[in-house]
């Protein structure tokens, strides 16, 4: 058996900005890395964000560097479109895993020319674009993806082998099959990210019925410098919208939907795409309804007034009913808190600030032993204030906000924390030996 | 000069040589003389090509390369380790971006793009003629890390980076560890008390051989750079043996003896203290230490404790170490006489203030001799203020405060809190916090950012008179017992270290990163990193995050005893500097110096502490300077070949 | 196919810096966004390491106007590297002066590491005046 596992010091589970800022930081220190990505690239949800708070640097050109560094490392081993299960622990310093990688139907030798692209027939949603324009049943997730290889959406293919036919160079492969490879490792970081509220849920919304309600995130593939549309468009009509609503804590803040908690990103990052719409459309007018604005971090509260100070509106106001008009503008029905009265407003395009949720797969990945969570069902954090990375597994930290809602600064702090941590781990178990 | 050059035009599928006429550019180029040879390829990053293009660099033995295809951002590196793979040099190596400035720029005019393609490819190929092979730079480093402050991140990361396997010199002012946190008896968010956090890091550094503490002890000059810093500290005494066994009997008759009383700073002046002292029993080091600034060598202590020796000398210390992290925390915000009647309307204390009393109040909440009954907080005092530095949000106080009001509200009988807020900031999980206050009774109200609360006396305590937000501005008296300022975090005072260390000052003034996503605990100074507080208002977890974080990179950037630094540095040619000085002036890094050459007087660059900027080389009246890589007769051989 | 007017177009060299300014260059073109064709660029590390002798070389070798695209505050080498910038233009307007040079002919403007709009912007507007007062 021994001579077929792998061996790693360290499993990273999840290639968003926290696995590889952790990824990094323990390659450099001279640790071996195996890091397990679910999705077919790297850079987790950050790579897809327009510009980022406070800051307003482009998140594709901070990320790319971080995602190809990491790419390139010597000491990380990158396995993307797969997975990690049956983690088990058998003493300190040694974790036994099974790493599952799903196949892709494209060999590791593709140079992402994206000649099957234009020769695949069948046209899909694109998940990238959160649903805003298609792709093709092969494709390469987006054009900075890492690695930029194309992928077999094999659901949707008719196998009609013209993806084959223009390849010029033999790299299509119907013949993968999904692999499973027992792994050894002397610890792991959870960095598994979080998920996105679904604004359907709340149904007076409208989401999903409307089309002119998105979420944020539809919103943040509208800014990016390679937006589809290279322009800001109203899903239901393509019109230039001219009066924009935002809602925030949609899903957060609010026990109804199960989840009391504050998201901590939605105020700012609404406000930053209020800041770039200003840029983008500068005829249209934005309003932002809130019950309170957190801009509580290095350069958040400066950045708040800025975006006053350009116009915006700040309503603090509760979101009671979302409504359609004929021509699909919205009318919002509110209750302004400092009137104490209900009021209506009429919109012609309304972001909905979605929260932030716990991703619970790291409660079926391990074996022999349960990785607690907290009431959130975030990993349990067992010594918040001076151990933060430390879980209810010695030898398993966590990194970013699988440990709980938070932005990027703090993101890549936690980030740092599980890697330290990690390596002290490693070394202290070294030197017991 | 090199004179046998491999250049590679790559068609990137099409997105090139859709509107590029690659071929052309091919035939153009390859008619120059140092061009050995000259291809081009479908996609010259593939696996294949990259093979092909080091087999050709060995066989033909070629002395430079140029590839032209998309910007160098994306595949410097790709190319520079295929020079690598193939014994070439990795810096006789150019990449020419004629895809995102040529091809794609120009689709609208395809015959003008290959006209530029051409160009672009033999400025390349020249300054590959002239450039010269260089090796990173390679400087030996201790594997010792100077961490000033022994706050909670001090002391934290000083845990860590011994773990790590560092030697760890932890450099504290006070004559005490713990820094603020041993000041807070009740944390949030855990419910822990901040001496119990303290005393169990301080058990582990004691235990911990590779680190030492020094205590009274402060950075007094630094020299030397990344990898090799000279730090000289100055420790003062606490006139105390340190064979003392303290027996706490006999150190309350030695404290009633003592004639000097001074303002407790550990109460924030809420009471009193002796020239000897110790803030509280479990605190430490464990020996108690006397105020060299306020003691009157009066000699009574002397009678009673045989311990004491006003013998002990100042000491100066020289330490070497690799790195610096400075962890020297924050001040509170002290208002101002008057700012909501504090010191002007009896009953107004601080938020520091308020978590010290508590703790000194056991049973009962008793300020200036009153029971306490009803508590009001005024939020963001000193923090977000229209004008002045302290336009930030202090991020840790709505929380505190909500907190400290359940603490009180909790502890002690028949407590009503009203908080007077600009907009409760409790984000993440710290909301349940603000959840529970609300349904436990707390009553919030907001009052607007232009008109903030009037604060008066009505005889027994202060009155607060606010217009209400929630309420559309009606105007609202609340009686209170006690009213406490909800103060904000500001920079430390005292910060002779910053010009020591030449840390950089943020707009908020706060120390500053580079930048807060990509390098969030390094400054600008190789080899200076920050973390906790002073960098920015943090609670503790955050404080706690950021100096492991700052652990984390010490560590490998010192590990390995051997640093790399990149090898495009500024060089001066000494025969020609005439001393003008202006290099000096200009260099961000302070990396040049000057030395005795040749009879005179002449600058020079230290290879470590210069970073390649090149912000000197202009301002040479003797033009003495070169950049490595960006010399003359490279960028002039460019500019003749572009026109 | 070639149209007239590219006769008449200015030559114009670049310095960009490799951190910011270079970037949002790289974007334009990303986003397909066309500006003049003899616009050539050179990148250096940082816009404050512009040698004067470079600026004077390009225009004695026939260059018709420099553009610096400064890195501004985005600098990540000197908070002030925009004065310094300023300063260096200053010096090399002298040094122009000297050899009667049209001092506009060269130009400097903060452009961060997304403004690819802007960019694209100074180009044009800076190559219809060079072609202007060349046609003079
Ligand atoms: C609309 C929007 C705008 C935002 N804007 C900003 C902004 O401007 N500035 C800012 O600072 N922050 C912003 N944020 C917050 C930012 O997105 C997060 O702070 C950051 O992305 C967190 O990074 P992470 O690595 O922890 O998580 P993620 O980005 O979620 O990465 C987690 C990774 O783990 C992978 N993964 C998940 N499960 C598994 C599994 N079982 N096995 C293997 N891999 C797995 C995922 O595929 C993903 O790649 C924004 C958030 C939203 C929703
Ligand atoms: C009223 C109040 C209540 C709070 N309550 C909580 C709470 O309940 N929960 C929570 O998480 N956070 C709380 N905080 C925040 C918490 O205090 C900080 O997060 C934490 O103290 C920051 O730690 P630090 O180590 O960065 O700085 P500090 O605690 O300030 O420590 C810095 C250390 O450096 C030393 N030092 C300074 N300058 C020098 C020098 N030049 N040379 C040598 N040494 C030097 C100082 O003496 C000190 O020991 C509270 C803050 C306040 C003001
Ligand atoms: S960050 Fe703002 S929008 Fe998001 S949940 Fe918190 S208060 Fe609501
Ligand atoms: S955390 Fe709250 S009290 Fe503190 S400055 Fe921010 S908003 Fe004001």
């Amino acid at each position: 058996m021994s001579d077929q596992t792998n061996n790693y010091d360290v499993l990273v589970v999840g290639g968003g900005i926290a696995g590889e800022e952790t990824a990094l930081n323990l390659a450099n220190i001279g640790y071996k890395v195996i890091m397990v990505e679910k999705d077919l690239s790297l850079g987790g949800k950050m790579i897809h964000l327009s510009k980022v708070f406070p800051t307003l640097d482009c998140s594709a050109c901070i990320t790319t560097p971080k995602v190809s560094e990491t790419a390139r490392h010597p000491n990380i081993h990158i396995f993307t479109n797969s997975e990690v299960g049956e983690i088990e622990k058998i003493s300190e310093n040694n974790f036994n895993a099974v790493l599952t990688e799903k196949p892709r139907y494209v060999t590791e030798e593709c140079t992402g020319c994206q000649l099957c692209e234009d020769a695949c027939p069948v046209s899909v949603d694109d998940q990238f674009q959160y649903e805003l324009v298609g792709r093709k049943a092969i494709y390469i997730p987006f054009s900075i993806a890492n690695p930029r290889i194309a992928a077999i959406d094999i659901e949707n293919c008719i196998l009609c082998g013209l993806c084959e036919k223009v390849c010029p160079g033999d790299y299509i492969d119907f013949r993968q099959v999904e692999k499973k490879t027992p792994i050894n490792v002397k610890s792991v970081v959870m960095a598994t990210g979080y998920e996105l509220f679904d604004p359907t849920i709340i149904t007076r919304y409208g989401f999903g019925k409307f089309k002119n309600v998105v979420t944020a995130m539809q919103m943040e593939r509208q800014l990016v410098p390679t937006r589809p549309y290279n322009s800001v468009l109203r899903p239901k009509d393509g019109k230039m919208p001219d009066n924009i609503a935002y809602v925030l804590c949609t899903g957060s803040r609010d026990d109804t939907v199960g989840n009391p908690i504050c998201s901590q990103v939605c105020c700012m990052y609404s406000t930053k795409q209020a800041q770039l719409l200003m840029g983008a459309l500068p005829m249209a007018d934005v309003t932002i309804y809130y019950i309170h604005i957190r801009a509580f971090g290095k350069g958040f509260c400066e950045f708040y007034n800025q975006t006053q100070g350009m116009g915006v509106e700040f309503i603090k106001g509760k979101i009671g009913k979302i409504d359609e008009v004929d021509d699909g503008d919205l009318i919002l029905r509110y209750e302004d808190i400092e009137s104490g009265k209900v009021k209506e407003a009429k919109h012609d395009l309304v972001v909905l600030a979605t929260g932030i949720l716990a991703n619970k797969d790291y409660q079926s990945m391990f074996k022999n032993i349960e990785l607690e969570a907290d009431p959130f069902n975030y990993v349990k954090q067992t010594n918040d204030l001076s151990s933060p990375a430390r879980t209810s597994i010695g030898g398993v930290f966590v990194a970013g906000t699988a440990s709980g809602p938070m932005d990027i600064p703090d993101s890549i702090l936690s980030a740092g924390a599980a890697s330290a941590e990690t390596a002290s781990y490693l070394r202290r178990a070294n030197n017991e030996k | 000069m090199k004179n046998k050059i491999g250049v590679y035009i790559c068609q990137c599928g099409s997105n090139i040589s859709d509107y590029v006429d690659v071929e052309k550019v091919k035939e153009i180029v390859s008619s120059e003389d140092i061009v050995f040879l000259s291809k081009t390829t479908m996609f010259a990053c593939a696996d294949s090509t990259q093979k092909e293009i080091a087999a050709d660099i060995a066989e033909q033995n070629l002395d430079g390369l140029v590839v032209a295809s998309c910007s160098p951002k994306l595949h410097l590196d790709t190319f520079r380790n295929v020079a690598i793979r193939a014994d070439l040099n990795p810096y006789n190596y150019v990449q020419v971006n004629i895809r995102e400035q040529c091809s794609w720029a120009h689709s609208d005019k395809p015959k003008d793009a290959t006209e530029k393609a051409i160009k672009l490819v033999l400025a390349g190929i020249h300054r590959v003629k002239h450039s010269v092979a260089l090796e990173k730079l390679k400087i030996s480093s201790e594997n010792t890390v100077v961490v000033v402050g022994a706050g909670i991140a001090g002391m934290r990361s000083a845990i860590e980076l011994a773990d790590m396997g560092s030697q760890v010199y932890l450099i504290e002012r006070e004559h005490f560890v713990g820094g603020r946190t041993s000041q807070w008896n009740e944390l949030f968010t855990t419910g822990e008390s901040g001496r119990d956090v303290v005393s169990s890091l301080y058990k582990q550094i004691k235990s911990h051989s590779d680190i030492t503490l020094f205590t009274g002890a402060e950075v007094v000059s630094k020299g030397g750079s990344v990898g090799n810093f000279n730090i000289e500290v100055k420790i003062t005494p606490r006139y105390i043996k340190p064979q003392c066994e303290l027996d706490m009997d006999k150190f309350e008759k030695v404290l009633e003896i003592c004639p000097i009383e001074v303002e407790d700073e550990f109460n924030f002046g809420l009471t009193k203290r002796k020239a000897i002292y110790k803030n509280y029993p479990s605190e430490f080091p464990e020996i108690p230490a006397i105020d060299d600034k306020n003691c009157n060598r009066c000699g009574k202590c002397l009678e009673l404790c045989p311990d004491i020796d006003f013998g002990q000398k100042v000491e100066t210390l020289n330490l070497k170490a690799g790195a610096i992290l400075i962890t020297t925390g924050f001040d509170p915000y002290e208002p101002k006489e008057g700012e909501f009647g504090y010191k002007t309307v009896d009953s107004v204390i601080t938020l520091q203030q308020m978590k010290r009393l508590i703790e000194l109040n056991d049973k009962e909440l008793i300020y200036n001799g009153k029971k306490i009954n009803k508590v009001g907080f005024i939020y963001c005092v000193g923090s977000r203020q229209p004008d002045g530095d302290n336009k930030y949000c202090s991020r840790y106080c709505c929380t505190s405060a909500i907190y400290t009001g359940t603490v009180v509200r909790e502890k002690y009988k028949n407590i009503q809190n009203f908080h007077f807020n600009r907009g409760i900031r409790t984000y993440g999980k710290q909301e349940l916090l603000y959840h529970d206050a609300s349904e436990n009774g707390d009553v919030f109200l907001q009052f607007y950012n232009d008109s903030t609360p009037a604060i008066t006396s009505n005889g027994t305590g202060p009155k607060v008179t606010i217009e209400d937000f929630l309420t559309k501005g009606k105007e609202i008296e609340v009686n209170l017992d006690l009213l406490v300022l909800v103060t904000g975090m500001v920079p430390r005072k005292e910060r002779n270290i910053a010009d020591i260390l030449k840390i950089p000052i943020g707009r908020d003034k706060f120390y500053n990163e580079i930048h807060p996503k990509l390098r969030p605990v390094e400054t600008v100074i190789d080899g200076v990193h920050i973390a906790g507080a002073c960098q920015s208002p943090k609670n503790i977890t955050e404080s706690v995050k950021s100096a492991l974080s700052a652990a984390a990179k010490a560590n490998s950037l010192i590990s390995k005893g051997e640093i790399e630094l990149e090898p495009t540095l500024a060089v001066i040619d000494k025969s020609l500097c005439k001393s003008a000085g202006e290099c000096i002036k200009i260099c961000p890094y302070d990396a040049i110096t000057t030395v005795e050459y040749d009879g005179k007087t002449v600058s020079e660059v230290n290879k470590s502490s210069c970073k390649g900027c090149g912000m000197c080389i202009p301002v040479c009246p003797e033009n003495a300077i070169q950049l490595i890589g960006y010399t003359d007769i490279e960028i002039e051989s460019m500019i003749e070949a572009l026109i | 196919m070639e149209d007239i007017t590219t006769k008449k177009e200015a030559k114009i060299l670049v310095f960009s810096t490799e951190k910011i300014s270079d970037p949002a260059i790289d974007l334009a073109g990303l986003l397909k966004m066309h500006y003049p064709p003899k616009v050539y660029t050179i990148n250096i590390p940082c816009s404050s390491a512009v040698k004067p002798r470079w600026v004077l070389h390009a225009f004695e070798k026939g260059f018709d106007g420099v553009f610096i695209a400064a890195d501004g505050t985005d600098c990540s080498y000197s908070e002030d590297c925009s004065e310094k910038t300023s300063e260096l233009v200053g010096l090399i307007h002298k040094k122009m002066e000297e050899k009667g040079i049209e001092l506009a002919r060269l130009k400097m403007a903060a452009v961060c590491s997304v403004c690819a709009e802007p960019f694209v912007k100074h180009m044009i507007s800076f190559n219809t005046y060079l072609s202007n007062i060349k046609s003079n």
